[in-house]
């Protein structure tokens, strides 16, 4: 037995290593300016803090931080990376059968729940739609930065929808993203890595059968070669 | 409330940017700043020309496309005129792509075009530019009497320019500045009949506040419901941990040692 | 020329900030918007206080429209037309709105200042008034002494330049007195008038605009050259229905709008002037019952443009022949209601007389002098003046402001027997004293030296062709003193700078206007005169009273001057400030209202078609067509013309017009330019027959001008450091004009005679 911090340990599981948090942070904080400085165009009641020019300068700065995070990651944690992306688009049985029981889980119900690997249903469309909409919001935000004179005035309106309600739907999933954390007490899991054991059996069952079967299966190995 | 307009009678313009000036001077326009362009328009190769002066300028459009897509409403319909209120400007320049007659331009970081003159009129004086013009090419008024004054003038203008026509009385919904010219407005480069995109109405209509009010809803919404869900899970999670399902430490239970 | 800078060594007092014009102790900025952003920025300027109303007479440009001008808080804030004023009619070109920038222009001349440095090394001190004037006095005269009263030159223009070369020249008694408007504008439309029909044109050029049915202008770019009332009285003429005929090598604003553009040949509008005299004498379209009444020497005009057909023409002026035969009948279809005309700048070819003398007799064939629709005649202002003892020499600087005169039997002279020094009887004829004439003899002493200077709001490096003449003059003068409101390119050649006040800020003498409806106007100041300038009368009563003419300036205020002419016709300041700043007089405009006795002051009381004045001069005693210079192979011809939005060499640096039109362009034909390998926007050198150069300038490729000639706008290309604003924007034509072929009948300085061609090089 060892006093060092386990990655599966009896209180605790390591859910998020370093780099996926790291930039996980880069995308969280760029989100937020960006939506922040955003809302200073689009509400009424906010425009007062635009002149001047910072709000734009801060939105712009933003945004490369926001497109750099899949190169970021790319190169950080190539694996997880790779992971995240196929996993975010394979559905097995127990993700559809989860899928239809999404509101007894929204209210805090887990039991009765199809059992979910790493990534529960939910957690993989919201990844799916992040990624569709950012492209979406990331090539009309290029197109009103860099090519406004080639679009004309109808081509600049489609930009200016098209990136509000990429907005929209992002604003509402990070609604939805705060909503879970929150009611599943998962916050630790990006500040410090790991998250509640209980919690893992109750969501994410089949990934913490992996993780202990991984476990048993290391364990033996340690057993054999001390002998 | 009365409706105002401009009339501009391209075919006395000639183009000595008297009203550019004027304009500068009596609105107290900042360096660099002009509400009013003058550009020289040629046609045809030595020595078969023709040519003019446009006297570019605000065409205070009905249907106005900058008012459609001004986030802040800094840009608004009064009286007919298409005002724009620089305090209120967030700079976000969206007025500068949607004109179909380019007239808008980003000046010291905000929008700058014509306002119109409305301070100047309601403090009992005429548009800086209309009381200058030595070509008297501009006049300004109701737009029921601008408009017969252009009929009167096109009309007499067809002795020297058979094509002479009023542009403005249906373009965009109908100009506050109707134009008295020589000819077609492609000859001068200007739109036939300019449309506000669709998209943009949309976006004004409902892009707009139904994205701050769907997110601001979520968000309520979304918070109420986050105290019931979690408050229903902890209940769960007690129920699990009497059950002997779970272990329960979140509440200082014995921890486990070793295996 | 070598840039020199204006190295000022400011007086310990300004720097404590002024009473008057509190503006001048906050930092300078550009623009009119930058110093009303000073102020409340919420209120627009007509919301901050009450707005004081004073008249005034605009000084932007020599066409002097009456204005109103609005006040706010002791800051000028807006000038518009006066309504009852006859040229503004209420209305003001974009010169006049741009006169509030003029005044607050952050470049203006502060303070009287002394050269320290070598004379044109543009190094000075400040001195006050006191100092200024009575180095001034001291040096005048100590020339004086040296070389007599006719050894200074005063050279004026602008509003105040009457106290100066018109009332301190002749109370001093030197008879070189000139105004660049005479020689270097309107003398020969002047003498040529003068000679055909008995006087000058006049500074209100008298066209009937009311009722012109058809119209030609040679070269006028009425538009471009914008003055006011012409812009109405054209826009409203056209709009009644009147035909319009342009002659010119460039598609001009006023060429677009007109029914005939004739894209004539530069130098050859005296060809198609006989032409139309040979159409409408042998067409029989003259008007015969005029010409039979009011002309002299028909039979010799008849004979001698017989040979001139259209077809002639046609090959000299590049035009069809039809088209010249064509526009003589369009002419002759609305006499008497149809003129050719007179312009303003006549000064190009060196036969600018004959020119003039060939459109007025196009004019006395179609009857229009004294006609409705025609030309009338300017009466002149029944105004007294104040009384002075008789002027030690009677002066002839002429100009754009001048009462039509007499010319003397014998010229004035001087206190030592001088007459006045530019030729006037030997290398020309007749006319008001030749500006450009007076240089040489500063350099060469030739008929006698002329050793000292003083120039009043003449940009003398931007006016005077052959400007690399005029430093050689201004170097070799013993005493330059420099009046002005700018620091001029010539204000660093000058040993004492005089700082004026801008029209603005003063009063002046009472504006007369001979006219159809001839009237007087006020000039009266909106606000005290800014940092520490004076106005010009008040710097010629200083100056006069230190040189010993005291009895010319014998009214002590202003106000008292003004008043005293004011009772001749029963009025007084206050009276014509209660009556809107303008009195009007009745006119005499036409034929009939002379009952009978001829209008027309010629020896015969008739019109000379045939000049024997011209004849016993050894003239041509009728116009003939006479070829000018062709441009050399790679050469086009340099034409040169007005912007809309500036005064000759005045305002480039006036932030407002500044803002609007800050540099000049040469336009080439688009044709030209591809053969040059020049693109549309380049910047290019332009260099002259004798290499002189001038640049960057922009290249405007055009199809609106002929392959032969370019075309630019005066004024620019300024040498001028002091000049933040205009300082080597564009190109100079002066600077390229380093020749003029001198008009041998009116002394005029023919200055589109100089060719040019492109070099990107160097650029």
């Amino acid at each position: 037995m060892t006093t060092q911090k386990q990655a599966l340990g009896d209180r605790e599981v390591l859910r998020y290593r370093k780099r996926p948090r790291i930039v996980h942070a880069i995308l969280a904080s760029s989100f937020l300016i960006l939506l922040l400085t955003g809302l200073v165009i689009l509400w009424p009641a906010l425009s007062f803090l635009a002149p001047g020019g910072t709000t734009r300068w801060l939105h712009r700065v933003a945004a490369v931080g926001f497109m750099s995070v899949p190169i970021v990651y790319l190169i950080a944690d190539r694996e997880g990376a790779k992971e995240l992306m196929v996993d975010s688009f394979k559905y097995d049985r127990d993700d559809w059968r989860w899928i239809k029981r999404f509101w007894s889980y929204a209210f805090g119900h887990t039991a009765n729940m199809p059992k979910q690997g790493r990534l529960n249903a939910g957690q993989k469309m919201h990844h799916a739609l992040v990624m569709l909409l950012s492209a979406a919001i990331v090539a009309s935000g290029l197109a009103l930065w860099f090519f406004t004179p080639s679009l004309g005035a109808t081509g600049h309106a489609w930009a200016v929808v098209i990136h509000d309600l990429s907005m929209l739907a992002l604003t509402l999933l990070l609604v939805g993203h705060l909503y879970f954390t929150f009611v599943y007490k998962a916050l630790s899991g990006m500040t410090r890595g790991y998250v509640d054991k209980d919690e893992a059996r109750l969501e994410h069952a089949k990934w913490l059968e992996e993780l202990e079967q991984e476990a048993a299966e290391g364990a033996a190995e340690e057993d054999k070669q001390t002998v | 409330m009365s409706q105002y307009a401009f009339l501009l009678d391209l075919g006395r313009c000639i183009g000595c940017q008297a009203c550019v000036a004027s304009c500068k001077v009596g609105n107290e326009l900042g360096e660099g700043q002009q509400y009013i362009e003058l550009i020289e328009k040629t046609h045809g190769e030595f020595p078969n020309l023709t040519g003019g002066w446009d006297n570019h300028r605000c065409f205070h459009c009905g249907d106005a496309a900058c008012v459609t897509v001004c986030p802040t409403g800094a840009l608004f319909k009064e009286d007919g005129l298409t005002r724009l209120d620089r305090d209120i400007c967030s700079g976000c320049s969206y007025c500068t792509e949607a004109c179909p007659y380019d007239i808008p331009v980003m000046w010291e970081g905000k929008s700058s075009k014509c306002d119109g003159c409305a301070e100047t009129v309601r403090a009992g004086g005429t548009p800086w530019c209309v009381g200058t013009c030595p070509s008297m090419a501009l006049e300004y008024g109701p737009r029921e009497e601008i408009r017969a004054e252009a009929h009167r003038r096109a009309e007499a203008l067809r002795g020297r320019y058979p094509n002479a026509q009023v542009y403005g009385e249906t373009q965009a919904g109908g100009l506050g500045l109707l134009v008295v010219m020589p000819d077609d407005p492609e000859l001068l480069d200007i739109p036939i009949d300019p449309k506000v995109p669709f998209m943009a109405d949309a976006w004004q209509k409902v892009v707009q506040p139904a994205s701050v009010g769907i997110t601001i809803g979520a968000a309520v919404v979304a918070g109420a419901a986050a105290v019931i869900a979690r408050r229903r899970h902890e209940e769960e999670l007690e129920v699990l941990e009497a059950e002997g399902v779970i272990s329960g430490h979140a509440d200082g239970g014995e921890e486990e040692e070793g295996q | 020329m070598a840039r020199v800078k204006l190295d000022i060594t400011r007086r310990a007092f300004l720097k404590g900030g002024l009473a008057t014009g509190g503006l001048a102790a906050i930092a300078p900025t550009a623009s009119i918007g930058a110093v009303n952003g000073m102020l409340n920025a919420k209120d627009p300027w007509y919301r901050e206080g009450a707005i004081e109303t004073t008249y005034n007479v605009c000084d932007v440009c020599p066409w002097r429209c009456g204005v109103v001008v609005k006040t706010v808080n002791g800051v000028v804030r807006k000038i518009d037309g006066n309504p009852k004023d006859p040229k503004s009619r209420g209305m003001l070109c974009a010169r006049g709105q741009g006169g509030v920038s003029f005044m607050y222009d952050p470049d203006r001349l502060q303070a009287p200042m002394i050269r320290t440095g070598e004379r044109g090394s543009g190094q000075f001190k400040e001195v006050t008034w006191e100092e200024a004037l009575d180095y001034t006095a001291a040096a005048l005269l100590n020339v004086k002494d040296k070389y007599g009263e006719e050894a200074l030159a005063v050279f004026g223009h602008t509003s105040g330049d009457h106290w100066f070369a018109d009332h301190f020249a002749q109370a001093w008694g030197t008879p070189n007195a000139a105004k660049p408007s005479a020689s270097l504008c309107l003398s020969p439309r002047d003498e040529a008038a003068t000679l055909t029909y008995g006087s000058a044109v006049g500074g209100h050029e008298p066209v009937d605009w009311d009722g012109i049915a058809a119209m030609t202008l040679i070269g006028s770019h009425i538009g471009e050259d914008a003055r006011n009332t012409v812009m109405q009285d054209f826009a409203n003429a056209q709009a009644r229905g009147a035909k319009v005929i342009v002659l010119d090598p460039r598609f001009s604003s006023v060429a677009a709008k007109a029914d005939y553009w004739l894209p004539i040949k530069p130098g050859t509008d005296t060809a198609l002037m006989l032409a139309w005299m040979n159409v409408l004498i042998t067409e029989d379209l003259y008007d015969k019952a005029y010409v039979a009444t009011w002309t002299e020497g028909f039979d010799q005009l008849a004979a001698h443009v017989a040979e001139f057909t259209p077809d002639w023409a046609a090959g000299i002026t590049d035009l069809p022949a039809a088209q010249i035969r064509e526009t003589a009948q369009v002419m002759a279809a609305n006499l008497p209601r149809a003129a050719v005309i007179p312009g303003r700048h006549t000064v190009w070819y060196g036969n600018d007389s004959q020119r003039m003398r060939a459109t007025y007799l196009v004019n006395t064939l179609l009857g229009a002098y004294g006609r409705e629709g025609g030309m009338y005649f300017n009466k002149s202002v029944y105004l007294e003046h104040y009384p002075y003892p008789p002027y030690t020499v009677t002066g002839s600087s002429g100009g754009c402001s001048a009462e039509p005169g007499e010319e003397a039997a014998e010229l004035p002279l001087g206190p030592t027997g001088k007459a006045r020094a530019d030729g006037v009887r030997e290398v020309f004829m007749r006319g008001p004293t030749a500006m450009q004439e007076l240089i040489d003899p500063m350099v060469s002493g030739d008929p006698y030296p002329i050793k000292s200077l003083m120039v009043y709001g003449v940009n003398l490096l931007n006016s005077i062709p052959n400007p690399q003449k005029t430093i050689e003059a201004l170097k070799a003068l013993e005493f330059v003193v420099a009046i002005d409101v700018l620091p001029q390119e010539h204000i660093a050649w000058a040993d004492v700078v005089l700082p004026e006040a801008t029209y603005l800020e003063r009063y002046d003498d009472l504006w007369t206007v001979p006219h159809k409806t001839p009237y007087i106007a006020l000039r009266e100041p909106a606000v005290d005169p800014l940092y520490d300038t004076k106005p010009g009368w008040w710097i010629s009563r200083e100056l006069g009273t230190r040189v010993g003419l005291d009895a010319f300036y014998k009214w002590e205020t202003i106000e008292e001057y003004l008043d005293k002419r004011l009772i001749s016709v029963g009025s007084s300041i206050e009276k014509l400030k209660a009556e809107g700043g303008v009195i009007t007089q009745d006119g005499k405009p036409y034929l009939e209202d002379f009952d009978g006795s001829s209008p027309f002051h010629t020896e015969t009381g008739k019109i000379n078609l045939y000049s024997p004045e011209l004849a016993e001069a050894g003239h041509d005693p009728m116009p003939v067509y006479e070829p000018v210079d062709e441009p050399p192979t790679g050469f086009f011809r340099l034409l040169y013309g007005r912007s809309p939005v500036h005064t000759f060499a005045k305002t480039q640096n006036t932030p407002v017009l500044y803002e609007i039109d800050p540099e000049n362009e040469v336009w080439v034909n688009a044709g030209a330019c591809e053969e040059l390998g020049v693109a549309d926007g380049d910047y290019v050198m332009l260099e002259n027959q004798d290499g002189a150069r001038s640049g960057p300038v922009k290249v405007k490729a055009t199809e609106r001008i002929r392959h032969d000639a370019v075309y630019m706008v005066h004024g620019f290309g300024q040498n001028a450091p002091g000049l933040t604003n205009a300082n080597g924007k564009g190109a100079s034509d002066t600077k390229l004009q380093t020749r003029y072929k001198l008009d041998p009948i009116s002394g005029g300085a023919g200055m589109r005679v100089n060719f040019v061609r492109l070099d990107k090089e160097g650029v």
